[in-house]
C-alpha cells in the first residue's frame, strides 16, 4: 500500500505537469494558426474539428483535469486508509481538497478569466504537496525498514 | 483493548473506503437511465408558481413539484393528434432524401449528410400562410432521421423530435410533414435524431417564408453559415458568397446561424435589424460600428445598401466568412471587427406584444449550472437545470392559455443558446434590466455565463416540446428539458426499438 500511496502521489505530480505543458502547447499551437490567418472562435472550439493539431492540447487537458486527476487523488486518498503512516491521511486528503478546488477554479475561470491565474497558482500547490506526500512516505518507509533491523540486534 | 484497538485498525480503512465508494455508486446507479424509456417519466413536474400553477395537478397553489403520476390514467390526447387540417390542400410541396455520404467542402472531403445531394440542402420557400407538405424518404442514413422545422411553431406532431413527436425514420423509410406557414420569416431545417453529428455533418437546410405583402428589399440572399470539421462555409462553400446588387439597391441578407456557438456579425458599412428569428424588428434604425450576436440555432435579418460610390458592401459572419453585396467582381475591405455590440434590449421602438406578460398565470425557473456528478452511468462535470442532473430535469406543465413567464439563470461558467420548440418567447429583461425597445422576440436566445433573463410567452400551440441548450453538445450531455400542456401523452420512447436519439 505504501508503494501504492507513493506512485500515486507522484502520479498527481506528474500530472499536474502534464497539465501545464499540454496547455502552452496547445497556446502556442493557437498563435501560430492564428498568425497564419486562422480564426478559432465559439463556432470552430464546438465542431468537433481539429483546426491545428496542438488543440489536442486542450482535449488533453480537459480530459486529465476532469476524469483522470480526480481519479487518481481519490484511489489515493481510499490507499492512504491503509499505509498505516502516520499523517498519510492527511496529505492525501490535502491532495483531493486541492485537486477538487483545482477543478473548481478552472471551471471558475471560463466566466471569470482571472480565476485563471488562481488556477496556475493552484497547481504549482498541488505540485508541490504532491510531490512532499510521495517523498515523507519514501522517508517513512525507510525508518520503518530500519526498525526491525534495530530490533533483531537487541539480545532476547 | 489491544485486540479491539487491531481490529479498529482494520475496520476503520475499510469503513472510510466504504463511506466514499458507496455514495458514489449509489449516485452512478440513479444517473442510469432505462433502456427505454418516455420523455414523460424524466424527471420530475413543475407546475411553477401562480394562478394557473394553483388550479393543476391537484388544486394546490404555490410551487410543485413532484415525480411523474400514472401518465395513462390522466391524459387525453397524444402529441399525433396535433397536425394541420387534412383536408387542406398542399401549396408547397418538398421532396427531400436524405443521404449520409462523403461531401466536398473546400476541396476536401469530408464525412457528413445531405438532403437532395447536397449539404446544406434546398431552401424550402413559401408564402405567409400557404401549407407546406414535405415528404422525407431516408435513403441511407444509417441512425435514422427526424426533420425539426427550427423556428417555425408548427403543430406537434409536425416538430420532428424523434422519441417526442415521431419515430426516427429509419432506412428507406418515409415520413410526411404538413404545416401552415403562418409566419413570415427566416427558419431552418435540421435533424432531431442523434442531432449533435447529424447537425453538424450538414443535415440541415434553410427554410424561408416571405410575408403577404412581400418584402422592400428588391434583392435577398439566404446565408447559411456551417462549420463542416473546422471549415468555415457560407451555403457549403468556403469562399465569399458574392450577391450582385445595383449602388443603391437595398439588399436583405438572412443570416442562419447552423453551428454550436455564438457568432458575430458586422458590416463594413451601416444596416438595419430587419429581424430576429423570423420576427421583424419593429422600426429598426441604422447600425454602425456595432456587431449582432447570433447564437447557435438563430436568424437574423440584415438590410445593407450597396453603396453609390464603392463597388460593394461586405457582411462578415464572423471573422471568417462573409457576403459580399455589389458589383459582380468588386469588393471591399474586410471591415475590422467591432468591439461594441447593438443591444437588443433597446433596439427599434416598442410596440404592443399582444398579450400582458405583467401578470403572468405561471412562472418558472431555468436555472443552468455545472456540478460533478454521473449523467448516463459516466462521470463527469455535467450541466444542471435547477441543481440537477439528467434525467432529473423539470417537465414544465403549462395550461393552454397560460400566460408564462420564466426566469432563466446562468452560472454554468459557459454560454447556452436555450431553444424552445414550438414558441416564440419575447424578453422582459435582461440581468434585470427592462427590455425598452422593439419586442424582442426570439426562439433561441444566446444566454452568456453570468447572465440572467426574464422571458415570457403564451401557451398556445398544444403538445409536448422540447426546451434545450442548442449548442447540441450540451443537450447531448443532457441539458434537455421539456415543456407539456396538461393532459397531454407521446406514443414515442426515447431509444427503444426505434432507436430515438433525439441529441
Amino acid at each position: 500500500m505504501r508503494t501504492a500511496y507513493k506512485a500515486l502521489a507522484y502520479l498527481v505530480a506528474a500530472e499536474v505537469a502534464v497539465q501545464a505543458m499540454v496547455m502552452v502547447w496547445a497556446i502556442a499551437g493557437l498563435g501560430k494558426w492564428v498568425d497564419g490567418g486562422g480564426v478559432f472562435d465559439k463556432s470552430v472550439i464546438e465542431s468537433q474539428a481539429t483546426p491545428f493539431p496542438e488543440v489536442a492540447g486542450i482535449i488533453v487537458h480537459g480530459i486529465n483535469g476532469t476524469f483522470v486527476v480526480p481519479g487518481i487523488a481519490l484511489v489515493l486518498l481510499i490507499v492512504s486508509f491503509f499505509t498505516k503512516v502516520r499523517g498519510a491521511i492527511k496529505w492525501a486528503v490535502l491532495v483531493f481538497v486541492l485537486v477538487v478546488a483545482q477543478g473548481q477554479i478552472g471551471f471558475l475561470g471560463h466566466e471569470f478569466p482571472l480565476a485563471g491565474a488562481l488556477h496556475g497558482l493552484n497547481a504549482l500547490a498541488l505540485f508541490g504537496v504532491a510531490l512532499y506526500a510521495a517523498r515523507r512516505l519514501r522517508a517513512a518507509t525507510a525508518v520503518r525498514v530500519e526498525q526491525p533491523e534495530a530490533r533483531t540486534a537487541t539480545p532476547v | 483493548m489491544t485486540a479491539n484497538s487491531g481490529r479498529l485498525k482494520v475496520v476503520l480503512p475499510i469503513l472510510a473506503t466504504v463511506a466514499i465508494v458507496a455514495p458514489l455508486a449509489w449516485l452512478w446507479q440513479a444517473s442510469r437511465v432505462p433502456s427505454m424509456y418516455s420523455v414523460m417519466d424524466m424527471g420530475y413536474l413543475d407546475y411553477g408558481v401562480g394562478a394557473g400553477a394553483g388550479t393543476s395537478g391537484g388544486g394546490h397553489g404555490g410551487h410543485m413539484q413532484g415525480s411523474m403520476p400514472d401518465h395513462d390514467s390522466v391524459s387525453q390526447r397524444l402529441v399525433t393528434d396535433m397536425v394541420a387540417d387534412p383536408a387542406r390542400p398542399t401549396d408547397v410541396r418538398v421532396d427531400l432524401v436524405t443521404r449520409q455520404q462523403m461531401l466536398t467542402v473546400g476541396g476536401r472531403s469530408i464525412a457528413g449528410f445531405s438532403v437532395n445531394g447536397a449539404s446544406p440542402g434546398p431552401e424550402i420557400r413559401a408564402r405567409q400562410g400557404q401549407l407546406i407538405e414535405v415528404h422525407l424518404r431516408n435513403e441511407s442514413v444509417a441512425d435514422g432521421v427526424a426533420l425539426h422545422w427550427h423556428g417555425l411553431d408548427v403543430p406537434n406532431a409536425m416538430d420532428g423530435v424523434a422519441g417526442v413527436t415521431q419515430d426516427a425514420v429509419p432506412l428507406g423509410s418515409e415520413f410526411t410533414y404538413r404545416f401552415v406557414a403562418d409566419q413570415a420569416g427566416t427558419y431552418w431545417y435540421h435533424s432531431h435524431q442523434v442531432s449533435n453529428p447529424q447537425v453538424a455533418g450538414g443535415l440541415l437546410g434553410s427554410l424561408v417564408v416571405t410575408p403577404r405583402s412581400g418584402i422592400a428589399q428588391p434583392v435577398e440572399v439566404s446565408a447559411i453559415a456551417h462549420t463542416y470539421s473546422g471549415l468555415r462555409t457560407i451555403n457549403g462553400k468556403t469562399e465569399d458568397l458574392r450577391v450582385p446588387a445595383q449602388p443603391g439597391q437595398r439588399v436583405r441578407v438572412r443570416v442562419t446561424n447552423t453551428d454550436n456557438g455564438p457568432m458575430k456579425i458586422w458590416s463594413g458599412g451601416s444596416y438595419r435589424l430587419l429581424a430576429v428569428d423570423g420576427t421583424e424588428v419593429h422600426r429598426p434604425t441604422e447600425v454602425s460600428g456595432r456587431s449582432v450576436t447570433l447564437t447557435a440555432g438563430a436568424r437574423a435579418d440584415l438590410e445593407v445598401t450597396v453603396p453609390d460610390g464603392g463597388p460593394a458592401v461586405r457582411v462578415q459572419l464572423s471573422k471568417a466568412t462573409a457576403v459580399v453585396v455589389g458589383a459582380l467582381g468588386g469588393d471591399a475591405p474586410v471591415p475590422p471587427q467591432p468591439a461594441a455590440e447593438l443591444d437588443l434590449l433597446n433596439y427599434g421602438s416598442p410596440a404592443p406584444l399582444g398579450f400582458d406578460p405583467v401578470h403572468p398565470t405561471r412562472r418558472f425557473e431555468y436555472r443552468i449550472g455545472r456540478r460533478p456528478g454521473f449523467v448516463k452511468g459516466r462521470p463527469g462535470v455535467w450541466w444542471s437545470i435547477n441543481g440537477r442532473l439528467f434525467p432529473q430535469v423539470p417537465m414544465y406543465v403549462v395550461r393552454e392559455g397560460d400566460v408564462v413567464a420564466m426566469h432563466i439563470a446562468n452560472h454554468s461558467g459557459e454560454v447556452h443558446p436555450m431553444h424552445l420548440h414550438g414558441h416564440h418567447v419575447v424578453v422582459l429583461a435582461r440581468n434585470g434590466v427592462a427590455a425598452t425597445g422593439s419586442p424582442w422576440w426570439v426562439d433561441s436566445l444566446n444566454v452568456l455565463a453570468g447572465e440572467t433573463y426574464d422571458i415570457a410567452f403564451v401557451a398556445n400551440n398544444p403538445g409536448i416540446w422540447m426546451d434545450h441548450c442548442h449548442n447540441l453538445k450540451h443537450a447531448a450531455q443532457g441539458m434537455v428539458a421539456h415543456l407539456m400542456y396538461e393532459g397531454f401523452d407521446t406514443p414515442y420512447r426515447i431509444a427503444g426499438t426505434a432507436d430515438n436519439q433525439p441529441e
